[in-house]
């Protein structure tokens, strides 16, 4: 018998006695496991910013001036060095280096160089702390996001939210653990996603991620239907529960007791999610900061304003996903628009929470599934290009919740290929996320088929460097 | 939870841990040393720091002195308190052993520290069923095993369930669905003793039986109705889940179920039905993700299947050998690869299609669809013996008119059929410099599976240049084009150029500055062998370049010609005559492209004289215009009959299948699990601690060495979670592992006896269930007592009946049922019930999910259409496993989401409403009464008063509600697709919808009690 019993039933098990007490006691709230955290945390949440697609590292944050010295030239053996590439470049004839064609500058006191295509991340940079140095195992989308939120690149691990929540529970008792929100990008289009990106693999499915909608319910089946108010939904609630109430003293069965409290949870998650949906009564000011797009419900400049009410509100992982960063071809054009609709918003949630004192408890990462290659794929020409997955090197960057503002850490040769100092390899980083969050990521596994699994595999080091 | 609860719980449980008087090394020690020690002492040489291991007697014996604890190093080491000491160390993430582990070791080393081979890797033995004190309650040998234990532990069995709570309990076990009233009362009438067998087996007699025992099966089969990785694409499987209801209706053996599913194929004379059985090692994920190494994915399929087949039918987690040798079970890395072996050489690839089934796959009519082809074939047949009939006659008429064309006047013909595009260049104009090009129009617009044919005369000048296209203007663009390379014709059809596309071209290059004639035809079925090229009308003898056209185009440029696929490819000599098809030209039309000039003058030589293109011009030309009426009539009909039969054989569906390559495909291990990672080579086999394999076996082999009588794992397994289905939890609670770090099964002896008496039934499963369901052990009240719940919260000694949520799809397919609307219909396609909208949009784009109307929002949850990456919501909510791998272990929470879930989902809402139509039409005139009826239909018992009472209440006020809102009633009832009965007043049967609504959110409603 172990805790997992507990954590897999919740009320079962506190005898008899102990369930009158239940009855009026929230079981929602996910409750951590004991002897969690394992140390101090820095940051009590985390909200994670999914750029999915695969953001180009060299447009964005990592300057490579030399390149324009390369442009045009084949990338040289020296530097592939018979790195593998995805089948749809692998058979080019020829692979053209081609260089950023934005202007960088450098900002802030940290000097951190940043694209023009982010105007007002460029503002925030000393806040953040750049990882120029990630890199991945997989080569291609679906293996590469699975590989970021699960550890194992072959889907049926938990997410990291999941592992976060049966950890550290909740602090919330009126709202999921782990909420989940996803926005297009303008085109519509991109790569798919999968519910099981936030699954909760071989966890009880209690920790997988909530997905907040932007179109109907917020939350699956959260409205009651037309014709049924509130007054009946009480009504009927209580009728139940006088129903299941008979049932459990005739049977004395705690999951009884258990599905008394959750209807009742029910009945508040219907008040409390739409309040926390509502932004009608955020000033001003705010829908300033996030941008005009914050009105237009399931845009990533409303999630983001979302992401900070769930923070307010105790939810500990919240995970963001935009789409449309898979610029195989048409960079030039698709890339500025995946710009405009996530800079001004992720800069506006750091410099929000920072406004309100939360940024010391929260941290915030953006980043992608891999980098992009250096060499053009498909057609070059004068005003367009496209590139390729690179799983070698990419640019993540985080915020708040103990780690260093202002820094860079890692680097990237010449050409934006291979890394030369400090390598971040994906299981580093969630290492490090949970770090921040207390957990020591050899510490916190589940027996499953036999084997005591954890986040990061067998490996993983937290990258002490970043932080505070 | 609180620190107080977990340890007032881990009180409660305690007793049935509580070591017995003497240690047994499987069930108390081995755990320990496989959960604390194989790490770095085990199986896997990589991670053991000394030759000290504890996976086998040998390799202990220098750390523990039978009989003398103290003299044993293992107690020295596990009971230091210097941490430099201790075993296990803390680096290896544990703590010291508790007390209780500690002194079990002790007690095992004081009695002689007996070793035994792991429990499950020795064949089951039949015990004699245990002596009990109550011998009168054992109605079978199970009862006597759980009764033995149940005296020991100095428990009472509970008495039986009473009867309706009995045959609602069987009736949703055995069948997914809720007893009707009539068959309650049928049971409840009956008084003869054998009036629950008579229920047992008309229940086991009901197709409702085999779609229920389907469903698990489906789910460890990881079934599903796309391809799981990424863009997740259609396919076509449900072939094979029939098939699986099919097996279970009719009580195929379990051995025979194995042998089919694992190697129908090589069965002798393999039927259609043995072979779509195969489709289970077709099951599992495939990627369409463009740009994946293929290769990498195939190897990921192949170890899947070994997975799986170890899961399902083994119960071990051979998935952990794939890297390293088992950490815990004496598995060695080669023994994963032995076994991968045997599920190797299936031709297969890593990048599958996204639009429908990837190769191998097979027609799979149902009785249905060979019964219709066979009437098209039968029409077919007599088009074809009218036609043949009709021979002599046509030679006749086709000789005469021959004859009279001497004088007629000129006859110019050719293939008419499918011209989309032709033209024609006066001589001056048909010059092509390796500048110009000219644009054609935006006729011709062809996607990957639609057929084509090309043609023109050319007169090269240079060896490159494109002849006609339809594409983007460079050399990887998309579309398709003809084009000269290195003076071969060649064909290209491009979606990206580098991975997805098909390329061939002719093995000979045509003649410099000569007019020749080049026609490509392409059949649209997207495969290289579906391309035919000509020159001057000879088929022409070709090499396959690229293969791999899995994706439609998005051309949006004109037809050029003389252009297209980059400037260096401008065509230079002449072009004349271009002609573009949609449809793929028959040889005989693809002969006459080429020819010219009156057909006067073919009619004019001797039949002998005519070269074949010739006479196929002439007859085509007279088919075309002259022959009578009666002729063209019965060749029309002939081709219509023809066309039918195509068009019906094309949407019978198809199923992916095993097969086997001529030449296996080399195995080798793969270092650390990788793909371009290849070690020493292997050959199947099993692992060495099982019963072993003549060398050099096949899949067909392994199939029946699983259902082998000497197979210690197999019977034990399959019974272990037929046990699960009904209890809640396997006798090994662990039911995916029955191996070190599996669960000692706390009936050993009952668990053999199951699966010896399941073997020598021959492996018959419906008397295997029968077994279970008559036992009193399965027919006790589920009444828990706070004693007994806090002497065993989780049920395993059995001192009471199982009390378990329903599993998602009973809970609405239990709602359907009850409310009238389940459509009971076996088999075909899968159905799209209600989802709420955007939920495919929101993640994948697209179009999203078309909700399905009429029967397809009724029929029951197993025929579900099952997106993987979105999979239905009311399912995984109430933890159905996603499908995305084998899944064995039931899994049941709560949670406020499924409270949502069961009180808004349209399908519960509608479901409410048509189960309050049926209180209030068959229910009587009095609200206690349709109350009743609706808490029946659902329950099977009768309501309490103090039940009634409430719902009354609750009915009540509903009812002074809609009195007043009357505009809401309507909305309350315009839930779902079904009419409402507008017969009765909307304001009651909002009320009741309401108190429907009630019942089937009550704990009990979803629950098996």
């Amino acid at each position: 018998m172990t805790r997992r019993y507990f954590f897999g039933r919740s009320a079962a098990g506190i005898g008899t006695a102990a369930l009158a007490s239940l009855l009026g006691k929230d079981l929602s709230a996910a409750e951590g496991l004991p002897g969690l955290p394992h140390f101090t945390p820095k940051a009590r949440r985390i909200i994670y910013l999914f750029q999915s697609g695969g953001p180009s590292q060299m447009e964005l944050f990592d300057y490579k001036p030399r390149l324009t010295e390369f442009a045009g030239t084949e990338l040289p053996d020296s530097v592939r060095k018979g790195q593998r590439l995805t089948g749809m470049s692998a058979t080019q004839s020829t692979f053209p280096v081609v260089p950023a064609r934005v202007e960088f500058a450098r900002y802030g006191e940290s000097g951190a160089w940043v694209s023009e295509l982010m105007p007002h991340t460029a503002k925030i940079v000393d806040d953040l702390a750049f990882v120029k140095s990630m890199h991945t195992e997989a080569i291609n989308h679906d293996p590469a996001v699975t590989f970021l939120q699960t550890g194992a690149q072959i889907a049926g691990r938990p997410s990291i939210g999941s592992w976060l929540v049966y950890g550290l529970g909740a602090e919330t008792t009126q709202l999921p653990g782990f909420v989940v929100m996803i926005s297009p990008g303008a085109g519509g289009g991109g790569q798919p996603l999968y519910d099981r990106l936030w699954g909760s693999g071989f966890l009880p499915t209690r920790y997988q991620g909530v997905k907040f909608r932007s179109v109907g319910d917020p939350v699956l089946y959260l409205s009651d239907p037309p014709g049924f108010p509130r007054e009946n939904r009480r009504r009927y609630l209580d009728v139940l529960a006088k129903l299941n109430r008979l049932k459990l003293e005739e049977f004395g069965d705690p999951e009884i007791a258990t599905r008394i409290a959750q209807y009742e949870m029910a009945f508040r998650m219907q008040s409390s999610v739409p309040e926390l949906t509502d932004l009608s009564k955020e000033p001003e000011h705010v829908f300033e900061m996030y941008g005009e797009d914050a009105r237009k419900p399931g845009t990533f400049a409303a999630n983001c304003l979302l992401a900070r009410r769930l923070a307010e509100r105790g939810v500990r992982f919240i995970q963001l996903f935009h789409r449309d960063w898979d610029h195989h071809g048409k960079l030039p054009e698709g890339l500025p628009k995946r710009c405009k609709e996530t800079d001004q918003p992720a800069a506006a949630l750091v410099r929000d929470l920072k406004q309100r004192g939360m940024l010391d408890d929260t941290l915030v990462v953006w980043g992608g599934e891999f980098g992009r290659t250096v060499y053009c794929q498909g057609r070059l020409t004068a005003d367009d290009y496209g590139r390729d997955h690179h799983p070698r090197c990419f640019t993540m960057w985080m915020a708040g919740g103990g780690v260093q503002p202002g820094v860079s850490y890692g680097a990237t040769d010449d050409y934006c290929y291979n890394i030369v100092k400090d390598p971040v390899h994906v299981h580093d980083l969630q290492a490090t996320l949970l770090h921040c969050l207390g957990i020591d990521h050899t510490k916190l596994t589940y027996k499953y088929q036999g084997r005591h699994f954890r986040l990061t595999d067998v490996h993983g080091s937290v990258v002490k460097k970043i932080l505070v | 939870m609180t620190t107080t609860a977990v340890k007032i719980a881990l009180i409660a449980i305690a007793p049935l841990l509580l070591p017995a008087a003497t240690v047994e090394f499987n069930r108390d020690i081995r755990p320990i040393l496989s959960d604390k020690c194989f790490t770095c002492h085990g199986p896997d040489p990589a991670n053991r720091k000394t030759t000290l291991r504890f996976d086998m007697e040998a390799g202990a014996r220098r750390a523990i002195v039978p009989g003398d604890p103290l003299k044993s190093e293992i107690v020295r080491r596990i009971t230091a308190e210097d941490k430099a000491v201790r075993m296990p160390p803390a680096y290896a993430g544990h703590d010291r052993l508790s007390e209780r582990e500690i002194d079990l070791i002790r007690n095992w080393i004081e009695q002689g520290a007996k070793w035994e081979k792991h429990w499950s890797f020795l064949p089951p033995k039949r015990s004699a069923s245990p002596e009990v004190r109550d011998s009168g309650w054992a109605r079978n040998p199970i009862d006597r095993f759980i009764l033995s234990r149940l005296e020991r532990e100095g428990l009472k069995p509970s008495p039986e369930a009473d009867k309706t709570t009995l045959i609602r309990r069987v009736t949703l076990d055995l069948t997914g669905l809720p007893p009707t009233p009539r068959e309650v009362d049928a049971f409840l009438d009956d008084g003869s003793g054998n009036a629950y067998e008579k229920v047992i087996d008309r229940l086991l007699a009901s197709p409702r039986y085999a779609e229920r025992m389907a469903i698990r099966w489906l789910e460890a089969a990881r079934y599903a109705d796309t391809n799981g990785y990424q863009t997740d694409g259609v396919r076509d499987m449900w072939r094979w889940r029939d098939w699986v209801i099919d097996a279970f209706h009719r009580n195929m053996p379990f051995d025979q179920f194995t042998v089919e599913q694992i190697a129908g194929d090589l069965l002798p004379n393999a039927t259609l039905d043995q072979k779509i059985a195969t489709a289970f090692h077709r099951n599992h994920r495939t990627s369409g993700e463009g740009g994946i190494v293929p290769e990498e994915f195939r190897v990921e399929y192949v170890s899947e299947r070994v997975d799986t087949t170890a899961t399902v039918w083994l119960g071990l987690t051979m998935g952990c050998a794939r890297c390293h040798d088992h950490k815990y079970d004496p598995i060695r890395q080669k023994d994963f690869y032995r076994m991968f072996a045997f599920f190797n050489n299936v031709p297969e690839k890593g990048l599958v299609y996204n639009f429908g089934n990837e190769e191998p796959a097979i027609k799979a009519p149902t009785p249905e669809h060979s019964h219709r082809l066979a009437e098209l074939d039968h029409t077919t047949a007599r088009a074809e013996q009218r036609w043949k009939a009709l021979q002599p006659r046509l030679e006749k008429t086709q000789r005469k008119w021959e004859r009279s064309l001497a004088k007629a006047r000129a006859i110019e013909w050719s293939v008419p059929d499918g011209l989309v595009l032709h033209r024609r260049f006066k001589d001056d104009d048909s010059g092509f410099d390796g500048r110009r090009y000219v644009e054609a129009g935006a006729e011709a617009n062809f996607n990957y599976m639609e057929p084509f044919t090309l043609a023109a005369w050319i007169k090269p000048a240079a060896k490159d240049g494109a002849i006609v296209t339809r594409m983007e203007d460079y050399f990887e663009g998309e579309g398709y084009g003809l084009f000269l390379l290195d003076g071969k014709v060649r064909l290209h059809i491009t979606r990206r150029f580098t991975d997805i596309g098909l390329r061939v071209e002719t093995e000979s290059a045509v003649k410099l500055n000569e007019w020749q004639h080049v026609l490509a035809v392409y059949d649209g079925y997207r495969y290289a062998s579906g391309v035919k090229i000509y020159v001057d009308g000879q088929e022409q003898k070709l090499k396959v370049l690229f293969d791999d056209l899995n994706f439609p185009l998005g051309p949006k440029e004109p037809v050029r010609i003389g252009g297209g696929g980059g400037e260096k490819l401008r065509f230079k000599g002449a072009i004349n005559d271009v002609r573009i098809h949609e449809i793929a030209l028959t040889p005989e039309q693809a002969w006459t492209v080429p020819l010219s000039g009156p057909v006067n003058e073919i009619a004019a030589l001797a039949p002998e004289a005519r070269t074949h293109a010739q006479a196929a011009r002439l007859r085509l030309c007279f088919l075309d215009r002259f022959a009578s009426k009666n002729i063209r009539e019965a060749q029309k009909q002939l081709f219509e009959a023809r066309k039918e039969r195509t068009k019906y054989f094309e949407l019978i569906p198809t199923v992916m299948v095993m097969q086997e390559m001529p030449e296996p495909r080399p195995t080798f291990l793969l270092r650390r699990g990788a793909y371009d990672s290849p070690g020493e080579r292997v050959t199947s086999g099993v692992p060495e601690f099982l019963p072993q394999l003549p060398e050099g076996s096949n899949r067909l082999g392994l199939a029946r060495w699983l259902v082998d009588r000497a197979n210690p794992l197999t019977a034990r397994v399959i019974v272990n979670r037929f046990w699960q289905m009904y209890f809640g939890t396997g006798l090994v609670k662990t039911v995916e592992d029955f191996g070190s770090q599996g669960e000692w099964p706390l009936h050993r002896d009952l668990l053999d006896w199951l699966a010896m008496e399941f073997m020598d039934s021959g492996w018959n499963v419906k008397a295997m269930q029968k077994t279970i369901v008559t036992s009193a052990t399965y027919r006790q009240s589920s009444k828990v007592t706070p004693e007994g719940f806090e002497r065993d919260p989780e049920n395993r000694l059995l001192a009471r009946g199982p009390r378990i949520r329903l599993s998602a799809e009973m809970i609405r397919d239990q709602a359907l049922a009850a409310s009238g609307l389940l459509v009971e219909e076996m088999g075909g396609p899968p159905v799209k019930p209600y989802q709420p909208p955007g939920l495919w949009q929101e993640l994948a784009g697209g179009k999203g999910y078309a909700v399905d109307k009429g029967e397809g929002l009724y029929r029951r949850s197993l025929y579900t259409y099952w997106k993987r990456t979105i999979a239905p919501p009311a399912m995984t909510t109430f933890d159905s496993p996603n499908r995305e791998t084998c899944a064995v272990l039931e899994v049941r929470t709560n949670t406020p989401l499924q409270a949502l879930n069961l009180m808004n989902d349209v399908a519960y809402l509608e479901a409410s409403r048509k189960l309050a139509e049926r209180m209030l039409r068959d229910g009587g005139k009095t609200p206690e009464a349709r109350i009743g009826h609706g808490w029946r239909l659902v329950l099977g018992r009768n309501p309490k008063p103090r039940e009634t009472e409430l719902l009354a209440e609750a009915l009540e006020q509903f009812l002074e509600y809609y009195e007043r809102d009357r505009e809401a009633a309507g909305k309350f009832l315009a839930q779902g697709d079904s009419p409402r009965n507008k017969k009765l007043d909307a304001r009651e049967l909002a009320a009741y919808s309401g108190v429907a609504s009630l019942i089937l959110n009550l704990d009990e409603a979803v629950t098996k009690e």
